[in-house]
C-alpha cells in the first residue's frame, strides 16, 4: 500500500530524514514513534505530497507521490498537527467544501457529512463555528474533513496531542474503530497511544528509523524479555547466585529480597534467548524447589527511552 | 478544474464577508469616492472634477478609484495565501486533490468576486449621471471595464505578494510598492523631464487605463492587463509549489 524507499529529507542546516525505508500493507494501523523532532512529521508530509524529499522515492498505491500527486492525494485523508481548520467556518460548510474538492458528488455531500459527523461525534456541532470549537471537537472536525471521502489511508499526526485524558480516551477508540477497515498511520509522542491503538509500531529517532515491528517484536528485539524473576525455596549449602551464573545465556544474576524460607532472584540473559528452560531443569537438577518463574519484559517505555537517548 | 476553482473562489469569497475588514475596507472606498464626487475635493487628483468642466462624466471617479485601490486592493489580497501559511490550513488545502493551478486561480476569483461587490455599489454614480444629465455610454462602460481590469491585476499582484511570505504585513507592503510603482510609472518621464524615458508609459496602469476609458477598446491594452495577471498568478504558482522542488 505504502512505499517509502531511502527518503532523505534536508532543511537548509538539518538532516531532518536520513535514509527512512519502510512498506505499509493494507489494513495496517501503524504508529510512528519518536521524540520531538525526529522526523514523524516531515515524514508524513512528504507522503502526502505536501512536500518533497531531497533524495528517495514514496509511492503510494504503486503511483509515486511526486508524479501522481493528485491520484496519490485522492487515496489519502490527512489530519495535519493541530488540525488547522477555517476558523470562520462551520463544520457543516467546511467539511462541505473539502467534499466538493474531494470531487464528492453534491446530492451525496449532506449524507456524507452527517455519517461522517456520526463517527467522529460532532453531530451536535455542526453549525458552531469552528472558532468557537474546543480543542477536542476541532480536532474530531479534522478527523471527519480526513475521513469525508472514505479513503483507503488515513494519516493522522498527532491527533490526541492537546486533548484532555477523556478526549483522548475518545479519540483512540474511534481511531481503533476506523483502523478496522483502512489503512493507518498516526504519529505521537506518547506510548500508551501507540500500543492501545496500532499494531506495528516505527520509532524515528534523529531522522532514522531506530526501530519496527509489532510491540511484541520491538520489546525482544530491544532487550524485553531477557529479564528472569525466579524464586526459589532457601538452601543454605548453595550459592544460588553462582550456581545461576553457569547457565549458558544468563549475564548477571542479582539477589533481591528473601522472605522467610524464599529466596528472589533476576537473572539477565542474553537476548533472544528463552532461559526458563534451562532455569527449570538446573534447579531440578540441583534439588531446588522452584517457587516462582517469571520472564520479565522491558516495557515499552524504558525501550523507547534506551533508543531515543543515545 | 473549474469545479474546483470555483469552490476555491467561493470560500474565498464569503471569507472576506465573514471579517469585519471587508465591510472596513468597501465602507472607506465609498466613502472617499463620496468625498471626491460631491465635495469636490482635488487632492492628488487631477485638476479637473466632475462639475469643474460641467461635463457628465466618471472620469474622476475612476482615476480616483485607480488611486485608492493601490492601497485598498492590496489590502484585500494580502491574507489570500500568506493567512494560510500561518494558520497551518494550507497543508490540508495543498493535500486535497487539487492542483496548486486550482488553488492560485481560485483564490484570485474569489477576491475578484469581492472587487466586483464594492464596483457594483458604485453604480448608484452612474444612475445618478443619467437622471440629471445625458451621459456618454461609452466611456462609463469603458471606465468601469478598465478599472476591473486594473483591479483585477492588482489583485494578482497581491496575491504574488502573499505566496512570499506568511506575514500579511510584509504581503500588503510589497504588493503596495509594486502597485504604486505600475501607477504612477508614467509620470517619471515628466516629472524628470527626460523624453528618452517616456517608452515606461507602456508598462504603467494608468496609461493603459485612461486608453480604455476613453471606451475605446485596443488589443494592445487589453494584452497589457491579461499578461501582468498572468505574469504574477505564474509567479504565484512557482512560488508556492516552490515547497515541492528538491
Amino acid at each position: 500500500m505504502i512505499e517509502v524507499n531511502n527518503l532523505v529529507k534536508d532543511y537548509k542546516v538539518v538532516r531532518a530524514l536520513d535514509g527512512v525505508s519502510f512498506k505499509i500493507e493494507k489494513g495496517e494501523v501503524v504508529g510512528f514513534l519518536g521524540p520531538n523532532g525526529a522526523g514523524k512529521t516531515t515524514c508524513m508530509k512528504i507522503i502526502t505530497g505536501f512536500i518533497s524529499a531531497t533524495a528517495g522515492e514514496v509511492k503510494v498505491a504503486s503511483l509515486d507521490v511526486v508524479e501522481n500527486g493528485v491520484e496519490v492525494r485522492k487515496r489519502i485523508g490527512y489530519l495535519p498537527e493541530n488540525a488547522p481548520l477555517y476558523p470562520d467556518m462551520t463544520p457543516r460548510e467546511y467539511l462541505a467544501f473539502v467534499s466538493t474538492l474531494r470531487g464528492i458528488d453534491s446530492k451525496e455531500v449532506p449524507k456524507r457529512i452527517e455519517k461522517v459527523a456520526q463517527v467522529v461525534g460532532i453531530t451536535d456541532r455542526l453549525d458552531q463555528e469552528i472558532g468557537t470549537l474546543s480543542k477536542g471537537y476541532r480536532q474530531r472536525v479534522g478527523l471527519a474533513q480526513a475521513m469525508i471521502h472514505e479513503p483507503e489511508i488515513l494519516i493522522l499526526d498527532e491527533p490526541t496531542s492537546g486533548l484532555d485524558p477523556n478526549q483522548i480516551v475518545e479519540m483512540r477508540d474511534i481511531i481503533k474503530e476506523i483502523g478496522k477497515q483502512r489503512t493507518v498511520i498516526l504519529s505521537t509522542h506518547n506510548l500508551p497511544e501507540v500500543t492501545a491503538t496500532c499494531n506495528r509500531i516505527i520509532i524515528i529517532h534523529k531522522g532514522r528509523i531506530a526501530a519496527d515491528g509489532t510491540p511484541d517484536e520491538i520489546q525482544s528485539a530491544h532487550g524485553g524479555g531477557n529479564f528472569y524473576l525466579v524464586e526459589v525455596e532457601k538452601h543454605d549449602s548453595v550459592d544460588l547466585t553462582s550456581l545461576f551464573s553457569s547457565i549458558a545465556g544468563a549475564k548477571h544474576v542479582a539477589m533481591l529480597a528473601s522472605s522467610g524460607t524464599s529466596q528472589r532472584l533476576r537473572i539477565e540473559g542474553v537476548e533472544n534467548k528463552d532461559l526458563r528452560k534451562d532455569i527449570f531443569e538446573l534447579c531440578v537438577q540441583k534439588g531446588l524447589t522452584l517457587l516462582g518463574l517469571q520472564r520479565e519484559r522491558l516495557d515499552l517505555e524504558t525501550i523507547f527511552q534506551r533508543i531515543t537517548v543515545q | 478544474m473549474i469545479r474546483n476553482c470555483i469552490a476555491i473562489a467561493r470560500r474565498e469569497f464569503y471569507a472576506y464577508f465573514s471579517s469585519p475588514v471587508a465591510y472596513i475596507a468597501i465602507f472607506l472606498y465609498l466613502v472617499l469616492l463620496a468625498i471626491t464626487f460631491f465635495f469636490k475635493i482635488p487632492f492628488l487628483l487631477p485638476k479637473e472634477d466632475f462639475f469643474a468642466e460641467k461635463e457628465a462624466s466618471l472620469r474622476a471617479l475612476f482615476e480616483w478609484s485607480l488611486l485608492l485601490f493601490t492601497v485598498f486592493l492590496p489590502a484585500i489580497s494580502m491574507r489570500l495565501l500568506a493567512e494560510e501559511k500561518k494558520m497551518g490550513t494550507m497543508e490540508i488545502l495543498l493535500t486535497l486533490p487539487v492542483t496548486d493551478v486550482e488553488v492560485v486561480v481560485g483564490k484570485l476569483f474569489g477576491a475578484v468576486g469581492f472587487l466586483l461587490v464594492a464596483l457594483a455599489l458604485t453604480l448608484a454614480y452612474p444612475i445618478l449621471l443619467f437622471a440629471i444629465g445625458k451621459p456618454d455610454l461609452g466611456p462609463i462602460l469603458g471606465g468601469y471595464f478598465g478599472v476591473l481590469l486594473v483591479g483585477m491585476g492588482y489583485l494578482a499582484i497581491g496575491l504574488m505578494a502573499s505566496s512570499f511570505t506568511s506575514s500579511q504585513v510584509v504581503a500588503f507592503l510589497v504588493a503596495i510598492v509594486v502597485c504604486a510603482f505600475l501607477t504612477f510609472v508614467d509620470r517619471i518621464p515628466e516629472a524628470l523631464g527626460i523624453r528618452a524615458l517616456e517608452p515606461l508609459n507602456a508598462m504603467s496602469f494608468s496609461y493603459h487605463f485612461r486608453s480604455i476609458a476613453r471606451g475605446v477598446l485596443d488589443t494592445r491594452d487589453i494584452v497589457f492587463f491579461v499578461s501582468i495577471i498572468v505574469a504574477a498568478l505564474t509567479i504565484a504558482h512557482y512560488s508556492l509549489s516552490s515547497r515541492r522542488w528538491r
